[in-house]
């Protein structure tokens, strides 16, 4: 993993559902792991603060939405720039694997990462076979 | 140039439309201000800001371990790069994999008027900042004018 050069890439700009205030919205890019006990979901929100954060779940839709410390950039006059800036949201479809209760976040280094429990007959089980 | 200011009743809203609009205003039309920066648009990606006294340059590197990434100045150029590797758990694997990984370096010269040598980064909700402080004799003065 450590050996690839990173190569640059373009957010992606939220589509779909417009919010009601202008500016742009933008969706985190996202890594989504699997354990024998939980879903993992690791996604990239620079700017925003732990207090910033919004984790919801209901009717089976995880969203997670961030805004971004827009006050960081009061008396600063851009001068060259590559990147735009904007608050992040993102939704996700939760199977019902998903033990929804015990879903939980945390937040560092402006990386948002959420852990999603399965449930109890959704964790892999071995069987033992019996001998006759 | 500025052409917005952020008001003492500033509207977050409103303040972040302001600003995405200049990003990308400065973004289509880099006001003649040559930063000799190599590859643009290489990982990570750069905004450079100037503020009375300094500039202030960023980089979104979320994740990364801020005491392995070098940030180093050399004459005029500055130099930041690292790595950014999020190892999975054992026995763990991806169902989605957007958040990129590996090495980056990026190389930004500056003009005359910066001091890098006292520059000073830090690293904060995955934003990586550089402030660097413009040389003393490139600080705006004040003239006071003397009646006759």
């Amino acid at each position: 993993m450590a050996n690839r050069e990173l190569t640059t890439y373009e957010k992606k700009e939220l589509t779909g559902n417009e919010p009601t205030r202008p500016g742009r919205t933008y969706m985190p890019d996202v890594d989504i792991y699997e354990t024998a006990e939980s879903l993992w979901l690791r996604a990239n929100m620079p700017g925003v603060d732990e207090d910033a954060i919004e984790v919801n779940v209901a009717n089976g839709i995880l969203s997670l939405e961030g805004r971004v410390a827009i006050q960081d950039y009061e008396n600063l006059v851009p001068v060259y720039t590559e990147y735009n800036v904007g608050n992040y949201t993102r939704r996700f479809t939760l199977s019902h694997e998903i033990d929804t209760e015990r879903i939980a976040a945390h937040m560092k280094h402006g990386v948002l990462e959420v852990e999603l429990p399965k449930t109890a007959q959704a964790k892999p089980r071995r069987i033992s076979v019996a001998a006759q | 140039m500025p052409l917005s200011r952020f008001s003492a009743e500033f509207d977050p809203l409103d303040m972040l439309l302001s600003l995405q609009q200049d990003l990308a205003r400065v973004f289509e039309n880099p006001s003649g201000f040559d930063l000799g920066i190599s590859g643009r648009g290489g990982f990570p990606l750069v905004n450079v800001f100037s503020e009375s006294d300094s500039y202030v340059v960023r980089l979104e590197v979320p994740g990364i371990v801020p005491e392995q990434t070098t940030v180093e100045s050399q004459g005029r150029t500055l130099l930041i790069s690292g790595t950014r590797d999020d190892a999975l758990p054992e026995g763990a694997s991806y169902h989605r994999h957007e958040r990129n990984l590996g090495r980056f370096s990026r190389a930004i010269q500056f003009p005359d008027e910066l001091d890098l040598g006292r520059a000073e980064a830090s690293y904060r909700n995955g934003i990586l900042t550089i402030r660097i402080p413009k040389k003393d004799e490139a600080k705006p003065r004040q003239i006071t004018v003397q009646a006759a």
